[in-house]
């Protein structure tokens, strides 16, 4: 399936499927939560990004499900494919933005999303703290989401951002990278 | 002239660190005691910071219903974990609450001072700037009305005030279907818990900010129509009933 | 004309300050207060004497900018004020310039006198001399309404805790602007 396909899908169920909200409701619910989270763990950056990445595994294994049924896709054939599905239908159903996919590695088993709209980082500044710009990665929500809802259909993945427009970089990207496809494992033997 | 504050006196001889004070609820943490001397945040090169982005750019638009209800129950989740008790709970989301009601009231304000057709009035031909409230109803139809338009895109069901001579200054807004119920589920022990408890927050927020002091707590009131009809009951403070008083008499609006 | 320009947190912890002067009639932006060694003291001692008639005025007065509210005559201070609906309030103190003609080294009651003539001779509506002209109300209004917005894009941040100090260097330059821009 090309790009341009999985955008028009992705659009087509946007507009058709999906219950809407004020998109601000989001981005202040968001921040109440990292703004909680950096009070929680004293400002330990690297902690409040675990735990923002756990947060985000959890949704993930969740919103998958949602996200099969809304789009009634079928199984992508290969990690490029995936990554146009993730960035084009799945953000755009559900946070209605669809990044850019980019910079793939040469064996295609890496890639990058740049997000020109963020909806998660509107309306923030990062704490003026000297060490919030170097260790916060304020939407690490989004990596842990898309580690959980790739596992839940055979992929593990790694993910984490490597820019981020409110550290001051010119852009935000993410980097995904495929670990393995696992194999369709026969699930432990209940008793 | 007035008489000088001498409270107020004392704060700024020392005025790079705020001062913690009574109310210690809209005060900010004090401040690690190593003010470094930073040269303020980075921005990117392009120089968009918050203060380039315009506060309207966001105002109509829409994200989905889903991730709401996701990042919500992830934050009931989370604080579920660190408080003992459903009572614990909803006081935590009312606190979580409360500083949205303070930023929320702020925009609605700038975005009535800003545009033509204003968010405020129900007129959409004044183009005067809206007014702060100063009476306890002018603040309860923001609440009800530009609030929850706001953040739910449709206004509250239900504003009343209560019948009972022992308690004027009780307050009633009601939502019948309040959009941080329908789509959590609760776990089964928690299950006399109110996430609108989190709503409750963002009222009493507003209404401090405007200088009402309130408490604003949420019974679940179904009805077989509306299984999760909640009413957010706001009680004013003493002080705020004898100003209501004062202003009366003085036919202020 | 030299301003003095704070905001005080709902219960009166100053969050913001800044001095400048004006940039109309050619002025340069830099302040130029009366009593240059105590001028930071002065001025937020001034501000804070009228605080209890913004709090008067807050309750009559339902609109956010209040216009002039105060004069503290032995300084030549005029007072505006604006509220915002969350609580904070933005003051400025502006000090028309000191008549040339009393420059002597003693600062006492007859030069005060005479610089107090000196604002209504002034280049008439000017907002740069005239403090209570409604050409300087309404420069005011577009400077208040200008930090307003700054303001509200400060406290929107989810890490912005009401009462806390603002120290972004991006505020303080919107700031400036707007006093250039304005007054």
């Amino acid at each position: 399936m090309s790009a341009t396909k999985a955008s028009r899908i992705g659009e087509e169920i946007w507009k058709t499927r999906i219950d809407k909200v004020n998109a601000e409701l989001v981005t202040l619910t968001y921040g109440t939560i990292v703004a909680q989270l950096c009070q929680d763990y004293d400002s330990n950056y690297q902690d409040v990004n675990k735990q923002l990445d756990k947060m985000g595994y959890n949704i993930g294994m969740r919103l998958i499900e949602d996200f099969l049924a809304k789009s009634g896709v079928g199984r992508c054939a290969n990690f490029r494919e995936t990554a146009d599905m993730i960035a084009k239908v799945g953000f755009k159903i559900f946070l209605n933005v669809a990044p850019t996919v980019t910079n793939w590695s040469s064996d295609n088993n890496q890639f990058s999303l740049i997000f020109d709209e963020n909806p998660l980082a509107d309306f923030v500044e990062l704490p003026d703290d000297g060490r919030a710009q170097d260790e916060l990665w304020f939407s690490n929500i989004l990596c842990g989401v898309l580690r959980g809802s790739l596992e839940m259909v055979q992929m593990q993945i790694e993910a984490h951002f490597v820019s981020d427009v409110l550290r001051g970089d010119d852009t935000t990207e993410m980097r995904v990278s495929l670990v393995r496809y696992i194999e369709d494992e026969m699930p432990p033997e209940e008793e | 002239m007035a008489a000088p504050r001498h409270s107020a006196m004392l704060s700024i001889s020392n005025a790079a660190t705020p001062q913690s004070t009574s109310s210690d609820r809209t005060q900010a943490p004090q401040q690690p005691q190593s003010p470094a001397p930073t040269q303020g945040l980075r921005v990117p090169s392009n120089r968009k910071t918050i203060y380039d982005r315009h506060l309207n750019r966001s105002r109509n638009a829409e994200s989905s219903r889903a991730s709401f209800a996701y990042l919500f129950a992830e934050m009931v989740t989370y604080a579920q974990r660190r408080v003992t008790g459903i009572q614990d709970l909803e006081k935590r989301l009312n606190e979580q609450g409360y500083p949205l009601g303070l930023r929320l009231l702020d925009l609605l304000f700038y975005r009535a001072t800003s545009t033509s057709s204003s968010a405020l009035s129900s007129s959409s031909t004044s183009s005067s700037p809206p007014n702060r409230p100063l009476r306890i109803l002018t603040l309860l139809h923001l609440i009800h009305g530009p609030l929850w338009r706001l953040l739910f895109q449709r206004s509250a069901d239900a504003l009343e005030h209560s019948v009972s001579p022992d308690t004027p200054n009780e307050y009633m807004i009601t939502d019948n279907d309040p959009l941080v119920n329908t789509y959590i589920s609760v776990p089964r022990e928690m299950s006399m818990l109110n996430c609108a408890a989190f709503v409750a927050g963002i009222i009493e927020g507003v209404c401090d900010g405007c200088g009402f002091e309130a408490k604003v707590s949420t019974h679940n009131q179904p009805t077989e129509m509306w299984p999760s009809r909640t009413v957010f009951l706001v009680k004013f403070g003493d002080s705020v009933m004898e100003r209501e008083k004062v202003l009366e008499r003085a036919g202020i609006k | 004309m030299s301003y003095y320009f704070t905001i005080l947190s709902p219960t009166d912890t100053p969050i913001f300050n800044i001095a400048f002067g004006t940039s109309k009639s050619g002025g340069d932006g830099i302040a130029r207060f009366r009593f240059p060694d105590t001028a930071q003291y002065m001025n937020q001692f001034i501000i804070h004497s009228s605080l209890d008639i913004v709090e008067e005025t807050q309750w009559t007065n339902g609109g956010m900018y209040l216009k002039h509210i105060d004069t503290y005559p032995p300084a030549a201070a005029y007072i505006s004020a604006f509220l915002t609906p969350s609580g904070a309030r933005f003051l400025l103190l502006h000090q028309p310039p000191q008549l040339p003609a009393s420059n002597s080294s003693s600062l006492g009651a007859s030069s005060l006198l005479g610089a107090s003539g000196s604002t209504t001779r002034a280049s008439s509506s000017s907002i740069a001399a005239n403090p209570t002209s409604p050409q300087t109300e309404e420069a005011v209004r577009q400077f208040m309404n200008e930090i307003y917005e700054s303001y509200v894009k400060t406290a929107m941040s989810p890490f912005y805790k009401q009462g806390m100090e603002i120290r972004s260097p991006v505020f303080r330059t919107k700031v400036t602007a707007a006093g250039k821009k304005w007054l």
